[in-house]
């Protein structure tokens, strides 16, 4: 374990023990008596780093093990057994000193007084964290106006709009200027516009401060926008760990080509291809990434070409492929 | 420390703004609070009007009752079961995160509430000490009033401390509610909130002298409706004392070994 990453993991693992009850009356007084336990692997031996600055992407199917990961890391959960260090400290242990120095966002869960408007929350914050006035001021006017929020912050929270709520959350968490940022499913429930506007924030952030960001998101143009790297976990392991167009590269070494010509071609004569489709005067086939040149100066050759579009498939599609794949292996 | 006391003095002022929205409910809560003792203390007046003999007189009943409203509403706590639906439901997390005590929130709650009831209870115990102010103890010495004060704080760190302990069984439990409804029932009967400790069987005397809950409402109260000697008053309050640092090194342990096993469900 070194200091100089921001997050060290060695084998660590977290096992829940909980009680199995059948449904019905019969289960119901059986477990009065009787109770079976059972421990479940949630995290199993998983080892990483994160240096300062990264923005990484925590990936998996639910109940994979990522929001646990999470949980551990900002010290909300013992570990089982391994080595953690975030920061230099371990987690779990809640240390003031370390808790200032992090921020953690749950999509489903606040951190804002509801019956109040935000600007009490973001007070209660100032002296939470021990900030100077002149420090505060800074970072509300710079948050807010990065958030686009001025009018809110004296709003009562309750009638806030969702995405204006989650805008807000943001500014509670950032507020004290904390070196790492853990987001669990930040974008969870917004519009388009909103999730935008977040991603674009949470890319500005890491830019200015140089936060380290960790988030999880189902939302695969989350992890697109934001990560230039991505680990998967599922099953409670680390499956991948690596730079997000590697991902797309290992897990759909095609290209995807979609030609449309100006009269109509004849594509059998394309050598080295697969999927050919034909749908009027578009073709549509994939490719292998070292032959792509090659399949494209036959497509020029082909016929009058009116449209030309390369493509690597679509990074939820390749999620979607990867975990079900998963699924029925295991 | 010196943080946890600025957090605290600005959570009290949100949740005073928050609260003063329902100032028709603090009235109506206040009344209630106040009809049980006032519906106890006539019915015993009665019974003593009627040739009933009891081991303290009228002075002491009628002290007590008129003082029991505003020493039950000072120690009171309601925190259990909100607490323990934060450990079950996973709402905890969003405070452990933040450098501060995980509990500063419900001190604050219970302090303001308090400190908004008080503008509703002391116009109302007013009103019922001047209508018997001819049949009541008043110690004249400021001394007393110290004491009753002084034991009233305690008190009410004892009540919130069971409190904290109950919950923290929700870390293990599915449900405290049993827990926190049998808290209540039992601590209403021993704390003296329902009849005086001082009408409770001879042979009970030793158990009731000295059970915990004694010293979160009917100490206090005693102090000034009685005729405790100095010597029971000391006694009374190195065991009052006693009390709030045994339970609090219990709950601390207690919630120690809770967060470990905290599952911060749902977050």
């Amino acid at each position: 374990m070194t200091h100089s990453h921001a997050i060290s993991a060695l084998d660590l693992t977290k096992t829940y023990t909980f009680h199995q009850q059948r449904a019905g009356l019969g289960g119901a007084l059986k477990s009065l008596v009787k109770r079976k336990y059972e421990t479940r692997l949630a995290v199993d031996r998983v080892s990483f780093t994160i240096d300062p600055g990264e923005v990484v992407g925590l990936l998996g199917p639910n109940g994979a093990g990522k929001t646990t990961t999470l949980k551990m890391l900002s010290g909300l959960l013992y570990k089982t057994s391994g080595e953690l260090e975030v920061l230099g400290y371990t987690p779990s242990d809640r240390k003031p000193d370390y808790l200032r120095r992090i921020a953690l966002v749950m999509g489903q869960k606040t951190m804002l007084w509801w019956d109040v408007p935000a600007m009490e929350s973001l007070l209660l914050h100032k002296e939470m964290y021990g900030l100077s006035t002149p420090e505060f001021e800074r970072n509300v006017a710079e948050l807010a106006e990065l958030l686009d929020v001025q009018d809110l912050l004296n709003v009562q929270v309750r009638k806030t709009s969702l995405g204006e709520r989650m805008k807000l959350e943001l500014m509670a968490a950032l507020v004290h200027g904390p070196e790492i940022l853990f987001l669990d499913e930040p974008t969870i429930g917004l519009d388009v516009v909103a999730k935008a506007r977040v991603r674009t924030f949470l890319a500005e952030v890491n830019r200015l401060r140089g936060t380290t960001i960790l988030i999880t998101s189902h939302d695969m143009d989350d992890i697109e926008a934001l990560c230039s790297r991505v680990m998967i976990i599922d099953h409670g392991r680390l499956q991948f760990d690596g730079a997000l167009d590697e991902l797309v590269r290992t897990a759909q070494p095609r290209k995807l080509v979609r030609a449309t010509y100006a009269t109509a071609v004849d594509a059998s004569r394309l050598t080295g291809v697969s999927s050919v489709e034909v749908s009027g005067l578009t073709v549509r086939l994939e490719a292998d990434r070292e032959r792509t040149s090659d399949v494209l100066e036959q497509l020029t050759r082909l016929g009058p070409l009116v449209d030309l579009d390369v493509a690597d498939a679509d990074v939820e599609d390749i999620m979607r492929d990867l975990f079900e794949r998963r699924g029925e292996a295991s | 420390m010196k943080r946890n006391l600025r957090v605290l003095q600005r959570m009290i002022a949100a949740e005073v703004a928050q609260q003063s929205i329902y100032r028709g409910a603090w009235v109506i809560f206040m009344l209630a609070n106040i009809c049980t003792p006032i519906i106890s203390l006539l019915i015993w007046r009665t019974a003593l009007a009627n040739g009933a003999r009891l081991p303290v007189d009228q002075r002491y009943i009628t002290t007590y009752f008129v003082l029991l409203g505003f020493a039950t509403m000072a120690t009171s706590s309601w925190m259990a079961g909100f607490l323990a639906n934060d450990i079950r439901l996973g709402k905890l997390s969003s405070w452990m995160i933040r450098p501060a005590s995980l509990l500063i929130g419900f001190v604050a709650n219970n302090l303001s509430e308090k400190f908004l009831k008080l503008f509703a209870l002391v116009p109302m115990i007013g009103l019922v000490w001047w209508i018997f102010r001819d049949s009541m103890n008043v110690p004249a010495g400021a001394g007393r009033w110290a004491l009753f004060f002084v034991t009233l704080a305690l008190g009410a760190i004892l009540v919130f401390t069971i409190d904290i302990l109950i919950a923290a069984f929700a870390f293990w439990m599915d449900d405290v509610s049993a827990l926190v409804q049998a808290r209540v029932i039992i601590g209403s009967v021993l704390s003296g909130s329902v009849v005086p400790l001082a009408l409770m069987p001879e042979w009970s005397r030793g158990f009731i002298d000295y059970q915990p809950y004694r010293y979160t409402v009917s100490f206090p109260v005693e102090i000034v409706a009685g005729n405790l000697s100095g010597s029971e008053l000391l006694t009374g309050l190195g065991v009052q004392l006693g009390y709030v640092v045994a339970v609090g090194l219990l709950a601390r342990v207690v919630w120690a070994a809770g967060i470990r096993a905290y599952s911060a469900v749902g977050a």
